[in-house]
């Protein structure tokens, strides 16, 4: 299974590239991990993960073809 | 989720005076209306670490953010007694001194407008997925951080 991943912000900074596609992860904390291992300044940063638009919270299930986004806290206006 | 037409609130660079002048004759035929309250967002020139801020760019999670603004927009109408309502943010490069968030609401009364206004600009500024890059003289830059 395939999921989508898209940074923003400083996370893309972070990650140096802001959509790219990964595979064969199930669970928003095994992408967490995965992400901090790759990233290790991810882990001292603050960040929400909207799946399909919506904002979650706790480990969730990834479904295939998912668009994860990985968002720092906001500052439009 | 209602099928009312769902409008672009993004614009690319700064928001003009000569676009929000207009924005505010264009309700002159619409005579129902009492009161209209207009919050204008600008790029302010923070020092920071010894560097001033000369311009913001703005990027954002468009298709989230078009979601939020269109719920935004149908929960303060629910909320408000409103006539209209128009909200623009800017997008990619807006200068110190430039207009980078245009809310303008419209009621009978001024009390729907006003509130409803402030209203919005809160709920932006908390919700929409919206990332402003502070850049500096030398063209190094921060990420920006919302005092909420």
């Amino acid at each position: 299974m395939k999921i989508k991943i898209l940074a923003f912000g400083i996370i893309a900074d972070i990650t140096s590239k802001s959509e790219w596609t990964m595979e064969n992860i199930q669970y928003s904390d095994e992408l967490k991990k995965h992400l901090e291992n790759l990233y290790p300044r991810l882990k001292s940063t603050k960040y929400a993960i909207a799946v399909n638009l919506l904002i979650t919270s706790g480990n969730f299930e990834l479904t295939d073809g998912a668009t994860v986004a990985l968002m720092p806290p906001f500052s439009g206006g | 989720m209602s099928d009312k037409k769902r409008k672009n609130v993004f614009k690319e660079g700064a928001i003009s005076s000569s676009f929000i002048a207009e924005a505010i004759a264009k309700h002159s035929t619409k005579k129902d209306i009492g009161a209209h309250s207009i919050f204008l967002g600008q790029v302010r020139n923070d020092v920071i670490n010894d560097k001033e801020v000369k311009a913001i760019d703005y990027t954002a999670y468009n298709e989230m953010a078009e979601e939020k603004f269109h719920e935004i927009r149908e929960t303060a109408f629910e909320k408000y007694s409103l006539t209209c309502m128009h909200i623009y943010h800017s997008l990619g490069r807006v200068n110190s001194g430039e207009i980078s968030l245009f809310v303008f609401t419209s009621s009978k009364h001024r009390k729907d407008a006003m509130e409803a206004c402030t209203y919005i600009v809160n709920r932006i500024k908390e919700e929409a997925p919206v990332w402003g890059k502070e850049i500096f003289e030398d063209e190094s830059y921060i990420w920006k951080q919302n005092t909420l």
